[in-house]
């Protein structure tokens, strides 16, 4: 049985699945029914110090950079249309390995081109994010895109976050304007 | 006053109108006609369950089976000029007589023997979707369609459906360059 996470409610990971070590952000959709182009979701994460900055590029793990974190999050790879079922994008989080600078991971869904495709999370057919314990398989919060986010092309979903010598997750909901770029250098990402 | 819907936008019909039993969904368009070739643009709704498929064909109301769920759903029609700024088809829907499978409603709007006729969406214009209060007149929501579409001859232009104990309206304004086959075929209509 899920938290039902309300906008900004928080969970402790380490409370709810104690001994909590791997952690999986799931992204799934729908493959795109009608006309037009493809709806092309993206899953990311920026490890962020305690400045809320990434270190450096390394530290964010998206498409084009699968691992980061000296190997403690991993990005399944970009699934560019939603084919398949459950899943279609993750990033496995190793917690005990996360580097101690590492104060916190953003994670953050976007759609490619959404602006220039004019696409909103409200086109997408069971657009979800959802963060899992990866040793059971049990889901810990989900997001509904589609109904939630609808008129949104970015969103930053939330935060996994050490709090006192454990591990926690916060729902955070929030649209973003603009598109991974400007989301990316909000983080300290240098963007090109 | 009614909320104006962006493409992929939701409102919830049950907090904007509470109490609400039953909406009018209006259609309504322009067609660009530069010689005498006829338009005919249809509207129907796909009346779908909790996994987006018709319970049979019975569900798939349109010009030709004009009543559904046990009469809660009732096409008023293919009756219109399409002149003027009115609804040019409408839809009546009792939310409160919808059976309790039906989980959501899709109004698509299709060009009939547009291959044939060599039409399609590109040249419709001015195309919207109306949610009206049954019950006074009241416009509750309202998405005005402003991409050009062009090769589409089928269209979904909006949905009403049932999130958790409300109704809600969202605007869709996607098309189907198949038509009205691929589309119905999409829904589990036998076509």
């Amino acid at each position: 049985m899920s938290v039902s996470l309300a906008k900004g409610g928080n969970v402790s990971l380490s409370k709810e699945e104690p001994g909590l070590a791997r952690v999986l952000i799931g992204l799934g959709w729908d493959v795109r029914m009608s006309d037009g182009a493809d709806f092309d979701l993206d899953a990311s994460a920026f490890l962020l110090g305690q400045d809320g900055r990434v270190r450096g590029d390394a530290d964010f793990v998206f498409y084009n950079n699968l691992k980061g974190g000296d190997g403690s999050v991993e990005h399944t790879g970009d699934n560019r249309t939603g084919e398949g079922d459950g899943d279609d994008e993750a990033l496995k989080v190793v917690l005990p390995r996360v580097p101690a600078a590492v104060a916190k991971i953003a994670v953050a869904v976007t759609i490619h081109e959404g602006e220039a495709r004019r696409q909103s999370f409200g086109m997408v057919s069971n657009a979800f994010i959802r963060v899992v314990n990866d040793e059971t398989g049990r889901e810990i919060a989900r997001y509904d895109l589609t109904e939630d986010a609808s008129t949104e092309t970015a969103m930053i979903f939330g935060e996994v976050y050490r709090h006192q010598g454990e591990w926690k997750f916060r729902a955070v909901g929030q649209g973003y304007r603009g598109g991974l770029g400007p989301l990316a250098r909000n983080y300290g990402v240098d963007v090109g | 006053m009614a909320v104006s819907l962006s493409k992929g936008g939701n409102v919830s019909l049950s907090k904007e109108a509470p109490g609400l039993k039953a909406v009018q969904v209006g259609l309504g368009w322009d067609t660009r006609v530069t010689d005498g070739s006829g338009f005919d643009l249809d509207a129907s709704v796909f009346l779908l369950d909790a996994a987006g498929r018709v319970r049979s064909d019975a569900d798939f109301i349109f010009y030709n089976n004009r009543q559904g769920a046990g009469g809660a759903v009732e096409h008023l029609g293919d009756n219109l000029t399409g002149e003027g700024a009115g609804d040019d088809e409408v839809v009546k829907v009792s939310l409160d007589r919808l059976p309790a499978e039906i989980a959501k409603l899709s109004f698509a709007v299709t060009i009939h023997e547009a291959e044939a006729r060599r039409q399609n969406f590109g040249q419709v214009s001015n195309a919207f979707i109306r949610v009206v209060n049954a019950d006074g007149g009241t416009e509750i929501a309202r998405y005005d369609l402003s991409e050009d579409a062009s090769t589409e001859t089928a269209m979904i232009f909006g949905e009403l459906y049932c999130h958790g104990d409300e109704w809600k309206f969202k605007a869709i304004g996607q098309g189907f360059a198949g038509g009205l086959g691929p589309l119905a075929r999409s829904f589990g209509v036998n076509v």
